[in-house]
């Protein structure tokens, strides 16, 4: 046998015997749910029939959904005549599939009344029993509204044929109150005879509902399913007639149904409805329009674009940045320069976003040979839409208009490549017009910042910067320091150690806002060898404003505001890094809090980072007991004023309890870990609890709560 | 919102961000700005008219977007607690200087209001799908907050009415009209990353959250708090106050968790959104596996994967995203920050940054929606096939194996375990 038909009948067999096994392991796997589910059913029923709680009997009803079966049935059906379990009941049932869950809801019916009725024929509904048509349709006359409506709602969620000719019979005849659900219910059954080809059924019924005495939504209903349900042909006049209306109802209808209107009459339709509607409405219809992007007559819209009312003309203008192409650039351009603001500036925003690489060629063609108005606008459009024309912009720069050669420079700025960046950067050390230095420094920034390859943009920076005049060196950093990355730290880090006074004002306060981690070194270098103290010291605060803002790990952290401590020559800066501390708490940031307690001049604010970060650290469950008693906090007078420990109206008194345990720390260390051992069991299972406390420190009060199981550190009351 | 994003004119800001990919990824403005409020002439026939149910924390927060808007009129909220009621009527009388903000328990007085247009929905999850269902039968429009549904059935329920109804509904993903999450969808929906194989969001939270039934305590006067109306379609449960306040009914209720939505639909009604949206809204992957070391894996029909990951993310805030293709990826998050695998993706733009998640964007596209009848971008269809994916997941979730969704019978494919999670029973009267 051939080698490839070998491999074809072992392929098969393989395939053959993979879906075997697949059947067997899907097959087991179905009888072990199966014998499961049989099992954990059984257990549920018999919650159910047990005096367990009433959240117990919930929680089985909900689990039945799963593992219930026709066993389940009889139990569940038993509840839904309990105006408590009902709800619960019906979870259950609605999920149980077969006939037992369909017979028993059918026969709830005749017993229940009210608000469980409603609720077993919502069901009913849901599961779409063909075999409870009847019952609905008697439903249909209950003097219940309530009752009726929701059989009204369920003959419609069940929608045959028999379904649909009661609730047809029932429209004109209705009462008031139920006949906006009859209409609802007829509604839908129309909806499944089309889904079911039965379209001419589904006409009929969408006319008698929109033509109906029933609410306006109704009718709106109606008539959007008349419009669709219909063949275009005929459905078309019928969605123009909406168009027409003088009501705004129906015309927002025809808006929302025009877009979903198959084959493309209905844009041809749309373009002629759009001239002769008013200008409001055509405005509105032009969106409607765009919104059909593969069949829309752009023709129309450009022509609406071009001329006619001022509210049309926005719209239609709006639309071709969505629907437009290269044919529409003269007009565009045309109506970007048109004495009109408004119409003027939808253009130039359309003129921006209108797709294709055709419109960026176009413009760069145009600009070669523009004047007047036209040139200042390409130029501008050049920038917004990122075409690549250095040279025509380089052109630009030696315009005479000062406006122009801004619009220019702006524009290079948002195009430019690195391989060009020194233009940009001639342009700021070396302009040609001092009147243009301004704008061009924006314009190298933008560019700059923009740049794929920072550190190759910030390398050439610095050369520049070695070549610039001193006046303008200040100004390349700037640009340095919002690029970022290693090279732009560098160089601004040098800058600050420079000889140079400016320089180093400006390098220092740049790396004091840097806004990464790396440049930590940096700042702490500068932080001791700074030519001023000055500088060191906005080093220092740079430094510790890193420490502050990154996350990290508490190690590094710990050392970070180590080395901090070791170069501030200040309480002032001293201080700050505690405050690092305590908005970061952590083992190793606490034993820097406690070794800096043996600080003369830190001692208080050390104590009180120490206490902060206990208590948090406590709250989180770290156990710092230990630490703390190597602390050496000085002894005060703690006095328990009251203690409850419990949640929202279950409180339990454990004053006594904190009073006993009290010393003369503003720490509270109990006999057990847990509140509820110490504090006789727990007043409130399942729920979260909390510890408050009123209490005294050297006789000033202060009030602090806890989460169970919390270290209790008592804040030093102000 | 920051300041950043508050100090810029929309259409710039929108602009600015977007453009990169090459097509506008938001609609631009569409009818002239006088009609829409934007330059303070708003004839009485172009505002709309707008009603509040359920203001709480968020709501108080999108209400402000509202408010923001010159062509909005709001004139009424709805509240079970008596507390609200008066905090939001303060607001609204206070925006415009009257005592005309009406009050009501019952949201279908609300809804029964014939010169309200649209209404804004945020209340509890709990409501939202079946509020939604009741104002698009009254004929009003919605800006309604997430998660929009429990169930999968609710999703498709939802989606069909407002088809049927004609009515726009804008469901509360406002990362839709943010330009950085925009910009990341759009390159991937464009091909920018090449074939799409990989699209991540971020749960932050896949298990059941607990809710339930607690200890029954005194139920205050009706006046007080309506615990009835507030319960409404939840099945029944006595009164707790521990249950009025950020606590979402059935979310997991302390039962099954998939049967409502749990952890995954929290956050995921945002992310995995964004990444439905990064596939070109297609329909939701069709087989979810069981998690495993901390990502739940579900495949698209084209062979993309869409995984909700549990932990280990970059840090670009809540909410991130990854979609990664055969030639790049992108990721962004809530801090506003875009992370790529190459800057040539940003094609020599530069990419605004906001931090936070501002709704004003998201509040206008709904307004000029509902005027236009367009589609607004957090519309019914997408947030129904968003919020199956969140489901279904929810569903391998709680069975612990793979699960295979059919997106023509919307059913799980032989599977009647999985397919009894698909929906659940509204407590009496209430019904979609």
């Amino acid at each position: 046998m051939p080698t490839t038909r070998l491999f074809i009948r072992f392929t098969r067999a393989a395939v053959c015997l993979a879906a075997m096994l697949a059947v067997v392991a899907t097959s087991a796997r179905a009888a072990d749910d199966i014998k499961a589910s049989s099992e954990k059913e059984q257990e549920l029923l018999a919650i159910l029939r047990s005096e367990a709680p009433g959240a117990d009997k919930a929680i089985a009803c909900k689990q039945l959904a799963i593992h219930g079966s026709d066993a389940a049935v009889p139990d569940l059906a038993k509840l839904l005549s309990d105006a408590q379990f009902a709800s619960w009941a019906r979870i259950a049932l609605e999920a149980i599939p077969g006939s037992v869950v369909d017979e028993a809801l059918r026969k709830a019916t005749d017993s229940l009344d009210g608000n469980l009725l409603v609720g077993t024929i919502n069901s009913i509904g849901v599961r779409r029993d063909a075999n409870a048509v009847d019952i609905l349709a008697t439903r249909l006359q209950d003097k219940d509204a309530e009752v009726a409506s929701a059989a009204a709602v369920a003959l419609g969620r069940i929608g045959n044929d028999a379904a649909a000719k009661s609730l047809r019979q029932s429209l004109a005849s209705a009462p008031v109150s139920v006949r906006s659900a009859v209409a609802e219910g007829c509604v839908l059954c129309a909806e499944r005879l089309h889904a079911a080809g039965k379209s001419a059924d589904a006409v009929a019924i969408y006319d008698e509902v929109r033509k109906a005495d029933v609410p306006k939504q109704r009718i709106i209903e109606g008539t959007r399913g008349a419009i669709l349900a219909r063949s275009p042909q005929e459905g078309l006049p019928l969605l123009l007639e909406q168009f027409r209306s003088a009501d705004k109802a129906l015309f927002q209808l025809a808006l929302g149904t025009a877009r979903e209107f198959p084959g493309n009459d209905v844009d041809k339709a749309l373009a002629t409805e759009m001239t002769r509607a008013t200008p409001d409405r055509a405005a509105l219809i032009i969106q409607a329009m765009a919104d059909r992007k593969e069949t829309v007559v752009l023709a129309a819209v450009i022509a609406a674009a071009g001329s006619g009312p001022k509210p049309v003309r926005l719209s239609a203008i709006g639309a071709l940045g969505r629907v437009g192409d290269v044919s529409c650039l003269p007009l565009l351009l045309d109506a970007a320069t048109d004495a009109d603001a408004d119409l003027a500036q939808a253009a130039k925003g359309t003129l921006a976003d209108l797709p294709g690489a055709k419109v960026d060629a176009q413009i760069v063609a145009l600009l070669a040979k523009a004047e007047g108005k036209k040139y200042p606008l390409l130029l501008e459009l050049v920038g917004k839409r990122r075409i690549e024309a250095t040279a025509a912009l380089l052109k630009a720069m030696d315009h005479a208009d000062k406006a122009v050669r801004g619009i220019a420079l702006i524009a290079l700025g948002e195009t430019v490549t690195l391989k060009n960046l020194s233009v940009l950067v001639t342009q700021v050390i070396a302009p040609k017009r001092a009147e243009d230095a301004p704008v061009a420094q924006l314009a190298l920034k933008t560019a700059s910042i923009r740049m794929p390859d920072r550190e190759a943009c910030a390398a050439e920076l610095t050369t520049a910067l070695d070549r610039s005049p001193a006046a303008s060196k200040s100004v390349l950093l700037e640009i340095l320091g919002d690029v970022g990355g290693t090279k732009a730290l560098n160089t601004i880090g040098l800058a600050a150690k420079s000889k140079d006074a400016q320089l180093q004002d400006v390098g220092s306060r740049l790396l004091g806002k840097w806004n990464s981690v790396e440049a930590a070194p940096v700042l702490l270098d500068l932080a001791k060898t700074a030519p001023e103290e000055k500088y060191q010291v906005r080093a220092l605060r740079g430094y510790i404003g890193l420490v502050r803002k990154f996350p990290m790990a508490d190690q590094e952290r710990a050392a970070m505001c180590q080395k901090a401590f070791e170069a501030s020559r200040q309480p002032a800066e001293q201080k700050l890094v505690l405050d690092v501390i305590k908005l970061h708490p952590g083992v190793e940031t606490l034993k820097l809090a406690i070794k800096t307690m043996q600080v003369a001049d830190l001692k208080d604010e050390a104590t009180q980072a120490t206490l902060v970060v206990a208590q948090k650290l406590g709250a989180k469950g770290v156990d710092v007991r230990e630490l703390l008693n190597t602390a050496g906090l000085d002894k005060v007078k703690l006095e328990i004023i009251k203690a409850e420990y419990g949640s929202g109206a279950t409180q339990r008194d454990v004053t006594a309890v904190l009073q006993k345990q009290a010393g003369d720390l503003p720490l509270i260390t109990l006999a057990s870990a847990s509140y509820n051992a110490n504090f006789g069991g727990d007043p409130l299972p399942g729920s979260a609890k909390q510890l408050k406390v009123q209490y005294r420190i050297n006789g000033k009060a202060g009030e602090a709560s806890f989460p169970e199981d919390a270290l209790i550190v008592l804040p030093m009351p102000k | 919102m920051s300041n950043k994003a508050k100090q810029l004119p929309r259409r710039q800001f929108l602009k600015g961000a977007l453009s990169a990919a090459g097509a506008a990824v938001l609609a631009p403005t569409i009818i002239p700005s006088s009609a829409l409020g934007l330059d303070g002439a708003v004839a009485p026939s172009e505002r709309v008219v707008v009603g509040g149910i359920g203001i709480g924390g968020r709501g108080t927060y999108d209400l402000g977007c509202f408010l923001e808007q010159k062509d909005v009129q709001f004139v009424a909220v709805c509240d079970v607690k008596e507390k609200r009621r008066t905090a939001v009527k303060k607001i609204a009388d206070e925006k415009y200087g009257n005592e005309n903000c009406a009050t009501y328990v019952d949201f279908r007085e609300l809804l029964d209001r014939k010169d309200i247009d649209a209404v804004l929905i945020a209340t509890g999850p709990n409501w939202h799908a079946t509020m939604a269902m009741h104002a698009a039968k009254a004929g009003k429009d919605m800006y309604c907050e997430k998660p929009v549904t429990k169930n999968i059935s609710q999703s498709l329920i939802l989606a069909e009415t407002m088809r049927r109804t004609g009515r726009v509904f804008q469901a509360g993903t406002q990362r839709r009209n943010l330009p950085h999450f925009a910009f990341a969808c759009e390159l991937a929906r464009t091909g920018k990353l090449g074939k799409l194989k990989k699209v991540y969001a971020h749960p932050a939270g896949m298990q059941a959250l607990m809710s339930g039934w607690l200890i029954p305590e005194t139920e205050p006067d009706k006046e007080v708090v309506d615990w009835n109306m507030y319960l409404g379609p939840a099945a029944w449960r006595p009164f707790n106050p521990k249950l009025l306040d950020g606590f979402n009914f059935e979310k997991g209720g302390g039962f099954i968790g998939a049967f409502n939505g749990g952890g995954v639909l929290e956050w995921g009604s945002h992310c995995v959104d964004l990444c439905q949206w990064a596939v070109g809204d297609c329909a939701p992957p069709v087989e979810y596996n069981a998690p495993k070391d901390g990502e739940l894996v579900a495949r698209y029909e084209n062979g993309c994967e869409l995984i909700f990951r549990e932990k280990g993310w970059i840090p670009l805030g809540s909410c991130p995203v990854r979609f990664e293709g055969e030639t790049g990826w992108v990721e962004a998050g809530d801090s506003g920050k875009l992370v790529l695998s190459s800057p040539e993706l940003l094609a020599g733009r530069e990419v605004a940054e906001i931090g936070g998640y501002p709704a004003t964007f998201h509040v206008r596209d709904f307004l000029d929606c509902v005027k236009t009848r367009g589609l607004p971008k957090g519309n019914a269809d997408a947030a129904c096939n968003a919020h199956i994916a969140c489901h279904a997941a929810n569903v391998a979730l709680s069975l612990g194996r793979t699960v295979k969704y059919d997106n023509k019978t919307n059913e799980f494919i032989d599977d009647v375990q999985a397919n009894r999670f698909r929906s659940e029973a509204l407590r009496e009267p209430w019904r979609l």
